[in-house]
């Protein structure tokens, strides 16, 4: 019985802020009305940022289901020594947080330390000097988002292409004469499209409300922007608050969706797919 | 269980068709799945490992001379705000970590018990919404709700003339106003992970201890927890690392006025006088320990979990 009334205050808890964040967007003082929503609409720093967030969001997914679905199927495939190297580099994200990282991120790309030239192959000083110059740029910060989204994409596709016999799906792809990219594109790829989706949804969503990173890099995108509102006007910030609600709502709406036609279904056990952990 | 069964059909199989062939082909196999690999390795060298090693060496390096110190460290130690902003950030951790699993876990018990499937469908839809809606819109959602001119503020003080702010001393801006906050995306995080670790438990075990004699409490004591305390020191580790590596809700919520380690190496990036660059590094080294002891009990318990309940 107890575990049922916390549940229900849980419940209560977790609705509350959204009903009262709602209700403080539309009255503005005086009266109830969706002034605030004009306000927002109207103005052009929020499209301008929303464009930035949405673009930002869109390549980091790109690249991250691209440069990790392959990697995911090659290891399963290939590779299995490897797999606890993927473990481990799914891994330090929770170790390393996103303050941290985007503060290494400047110190690696804007400073000249030999150690680190070694260690990068010489990649690092060509990033970091003219004509990439990346430090504080928009690609390092999609290549950063890639990197804060690892474990949550890397693990709905490593479960989706576990729930096939992907190898002898593979097998059978060969032997009737089919090459790797062909047996990847259009035999298992179709059969872990619900995976990709969901990991790609969760990555879009993250991207589009990560502040951190954003803020260390001084790049202008919606979340900062919506701080910025907060500051002086509070119900134009509830009003905000409301709309990235939906923008969350409407992603996660599509994995649950996407995790049920899955082969084999939301398992129980895969349920933390759903969560975008920071 | 089943994931070690698979891998050592797997392996084998790859290890007699190699070991037909001739030593060279062999070679030129390993390097192939290698080099297939090699593109994603280099992303995460670049972007993932060498700023997490940048941090680590650049905290033992004097910023100044680049000799080999332990003098930045030694700092954070002498500094009393420095001291403070660990502090402060490792007892959010513990006190969002311990209040999330506890309350988390009986109402995951809860979701787990509803006979009702549609509706234990709906409140996991929302929970994992509610897990992933934090950052800045749900600083500013609190803000809306408890803060000066909060809707529950204003409520509470015209209905019922309870002064939250001003006779209850209550502030949202402040740290116990920041444990609320973070509660708000670590409960429906607890409930997601702890449910699928309660299904594990088999309804044959409580029979057979009720048979036994054995109360609901003794069932609890001495079957239920000790089979469930590993996937819960494991999802209490993660709600830790959590909230004690976030910095965009905290930011958001008092723009830098409370003093939480985060901030303070914001404060380094943006360029304030007191900090130097060595501060932020000793500062975000300190960071990585932290959490690395968290990850460590993380992954000992899932390893145990997966041990105890036959996965």
């Amino acid at each position: 019985m107890t575990n049922r009334i916390v549940l229900a205050l849980v419940i209560l808890y977790l609705l509350l802020p959204l009903g009262a964040t709602l209700v403080f967007g539309i009255s503005n003082g005086n009266g109830i009305g969706f002034s605030s929503y004009q306000e927002i609409f109207s103005d052009h720093d929020f499209s301008a940022t929303l464009l930035l967030s949405f673009e930002l969001a869109l390549a980091s997914t790109v690249l991250a289901v691209v440069l990790i679905t392959p990697t995911a199927y090659w290891v399963q495939l290939r590779l299995p020594q490897a797999r606890p190297m993927m473990d481990f580099l799914a891994l330090v994200p929770f170790a390393v947080p996103a303050i941290v990282m985007g503060f290494g991120l400047i110190e690696v790309y804007s400073g000249n330390n030999t150690l680190l030239s070694i260690l990068s192959l010489g990649l690092v000083p060509l990033l970091s000097n003219p004509p990439f110059n990346v430090v504080n740029t928009p690609q390092l910060l999609v290549c950063a988002y890639v990197i804060v989204s690892l474990p949550f994409v890397y693990r709905p596709i490593d479960n989706s292409l576990r729930a096939i016999n992907t190898k002898v799906l593979t097998e059978a792809a060969y032997s009737l004469g089919s090459g790797w990219w062909r047996t990847f594109l259009t035999v298992v790829l179709p059969n872990i499209w619900p995976g990709v989706i969901s990991a790609a949804l969760l990555t879009f969503s993250t991207a589009m409300g990560e502040f951190t990173l954003a803020e260390l890099f001084g790049i202008y995108t919606f979340p900062i922007y919506l701080n910025v509102t907060g500051q002086n006007n509070a119900h134009k910030a509830a009003s905000l608050t409301i709309l990235s609600f939906l923008l969350t709502f409407l992603c996660v709406l599509g994995i649950i969706f996407l995790l049920r036609r899955r082969p084999g279904g939301a398992k129980q056990d895969e349920r933390l797919d759903i969560v975008a952990i920071k | 269980m089943q994931l070690r069964a698979v891998k050592h059909t797997t392996t084998p199989e790859v290890k007699t068709v190699t070991a037909k062939r001739p030593r060279s082909i062999q070679w030129s196999y390993m390097f192939t799945s290698w080099l297939g690999f090699a593109p994603f390795l280099l992303f995460c060298l670049l972007f993932e490992i060498l700023p997490a090693v940048m941090v680590i060496q650049a905290s033992f390096v004097d910023s100044n001379s680049g000799v080999f110190t332990l003098n930045n460290y030694q700092r954070i130690l002498a500094q009393t705000d420095k001291l403070h902003a660990f502090q402060n950030s490792i007892a959010l951790g513990i006190i969002t970590a311990l209040l999330s699993g506890i309350i988390g876990f009986l109402a995951a018990y809860g979701v787990f018990n509803l006979r009702t499937s549609w509706l234990r469908n709906v409140i996991i839809g929302f929970s994992s919404i509610a897990a992933n809606f934090a950052g800045i819109p749900l600083a500013f959602a609190f803000i809306s709700t408890l803060g000066v001119t909060g809707f529950i503020t204003v409520l509470l003080l015209t209905w019922f003339h309870i002064d939250l702010y001003n006779s209850l001393n209550f502030s949202l801006y402040s740290f116990w106003g920041l444990v609320l906050v973070y509660i708000y995306f670590e409960l429906p995080l607890m409930i997601l992970i702890t449910l699928p670790a309660l299904s594990t438990l088999r309804p044959e075990w409580r029979e057979a201890a009720t048979n036994l004699g054995a109360s609901n409490f003794t069932y609890w004591r001495r079957v239920g927890l000790p089979l469930l305390f590993p996937s819960l020191v494991a999802a209490t580790m993660l709600l830790f690392a959590n909230s004690f590596g976030a910095f965009a809700t905290a930011f958001a919520l008092a723009q830098g006025g409370i003093n939480l380690v985060p901030i303070q190496i914001q404060f380094v990036v943006n360029g304030n006088v007191n900090l130097d660059p060595g501060l932020g590094n000793a500062l975000a080294g300190g960071m990585i320990v932290v959490l690395l002891i968290a990850v460590l009990l993380y992954s000992a318990m899932l390893r145990r979990v997966s041990k105890w309940q036959g996965r």
